[in-house]
């Protein structure tokens, strides 16, 4: 009795109630699609839930039934298939760095892991959660979108395909019909003329939601050094999702990787960003500070690519 | 067991075991940290049926009161405890490091203890007495 008053006290006092729901195991991927098919509303998806407990304790979203994806081992899987690299949408974040695919070419998600939360979030979230999360908060989301990442969406009546630009519709909205799941991200690998970078700043230096991250992908010709390709991104440009700040790219095509193609960059930039101020930062300093990050993603492309910084 | 029951309150509530502590319970603060599996995990952020079939390693399961872990020793000795909160998610981060390397230099002691949040030490000599451990476990 006093237990039970106890366990109930308790609750209270934590004052972060979860809602009452129920969990559906399925056994096996049919059984998943199955239940899918048959439940289109009140269900969401769970993967190892570290993103999505806290939004059912903020009340931002309310189900009636989570479905367990985190006994499909068959999604926790990081392979190369020709020129093409496929994670698996359950690969937490450590195994995805710990893969041998993942070589040194592919640091960049060493960059991400190492800004990630902390060495017990990484263990926990997925690149699945992490794309279906679709917000500005998510760090593998600049990085997939400069690698022109593309998913993979299965229901039982097939898999679908989208570019990752196309499938984030939106701050939490997602192009996912209610009996798909999401099962593999797909991306062209890295190559010797071709590298990506990732810069994230926030609060502190560990467990970090960040105030701006961004992602830059350089493909060059080595010896005239001029660029081939060039893509940006921020967790933020004009919208509250992760996008290409495909103005600027256009700007930079095809100019020599300089120190005037870093300040064109910079000032193109500025007019593209339409960052917004909030409880945590203002926007002239998230317009700033995106600046800074851009220099030294674009700096350390560089000097991955030709053995030197752009700028000191 | 609920569904909406978490791995931290089912080992706190249900099994008794009031060692691992609830800071934030939204994963900021990581003082909830058990291993799962061997690897470090925080408890607040997994729902207790997820952790279905898994093999959980908590502060109790360190050394016992006669036989002290080396990293409980260490702790002891530099007086890296104060409020206490956080040392039970620090010694199992920790140990997750020395058993995966046994000689870490101190900014991987930094980094492997980077998810956890100290508001009393300053975190200098827990970083001390996990060295301090680490060449007590190489002899």
């Amino acid at each position: 009795m006093m237990e039970t008053l106890y366990y109930w006290f308790h609750q209270r006092q934590v004052g972060r109630q979860l809602r009452r729901f129920d969990m559906y195991i399925p056994e096996n991927l049919a059984d998943l699609l199955d239940y899918l098919d048959a439940h289109q509303s009140g269900v969401h998806l769970i993967a190892n839930g570290s993103d999505l407990i806290n939004r059912i304790q903020r009340r931002q979203i309310n189900p009636k039934i989570l479905v367990d994806l985190s006994g499909l081992s068959e999604f926790s899987y990081v392979r190369k298939d020709g020129k093409t690299i496929k994670i698996g949408a359950m690969t937490t974040i450590s195994d995805i760095i710990a893969s041998s695919v993942i070589d040194t070419r592919h640091d960049v998600f060493r960059e991400v892991a190492a800004q990630f939360g902390g060495p017990s979030i990484i263990n926990m979230a997925t690149i699945g959660g992490n794309v279906c999360a679709a917000s500005s908060s998510e760090d593998l989301l600049p990085v997939l979108l400069v690698l022109d990442a593309q998913v993979r969406l299965r229901s039982k009546r097939g898999d679908r395909i989208l570019r990752l630009d196309d499938f984030l519709k939106g701050k939490r909205i997602i192009h996912l019909n209610p009996n798909e799941i999401l099962v593999e991200v797909m991306f062209p690998e890295l190559d010797d003329y071709s590298v990506c970078a990732f810069e994230k700043i926030g609060m502190r230096n560990s467990l970090i939601i960040a105030f701006v991250n961004s992602a830059v992908y350089l493909k060059l010709d080595k010896r005239t050094r001029r660029i081939e390709t060039i893509r940006i991104a921020f967790n933020r440009v004009a919208g509250k999702i992760p996008e290409r700040a495909k103005r600027t790219e256009e700007k930079l095509h095809g100019q020599v990787v300089n120190e005037h193609v870093m300040k064109e960059g910079l000032s193109s930039l500025n007019a593209e960003l339409r960052l917004s101020s909030d409880f945590r930062v203002s926007s002239e300093y998230r317009t700033d500070v995106a600046g800074v990050l851009f220099k030294r993603a674009l700096n350390r492309c560089a000097e991955k690519l030709l053995g030197e910084a752009v700028i000191v | 067991m609920e569904s909406h029951e978490r791995l931290l309150d089912v080992l706190r509530d249900r099994l008794g075991l009031k060692g691992t502590k609830e800071g934030c319970s939204t994963g900021d603060c990581g003082i909830c940290a058990v291993l799962m599996d061997g690897k470090l995990v925080n408890s607040c952020l997994i729902f207790a049926v997820q952790a279905r079939n898994k093999k959980i390693v908590t502060i109790e399961g360190i050394g016992t009161e006669t036989n002290l872990h080396p990293l409980q020793k260490a702790f002891i000795k530099w007086n890296a405890s104060q409020c206490g909160y956080c040392i039970p998610a620090m010694i199992l981060a920790s140990k997750d490091l020395l058993d995966k390397n046994p000689t870490p230099t101190e900014d991987e002691i930094k980094k492997a203890t980077s998810g956890i949040l100290c508001r009393c030490t300053g975190y200098l000599k827990i970083v001390e007495a996990v060295k301090t451990a680490a060449q007590e476990m190489k002899k």
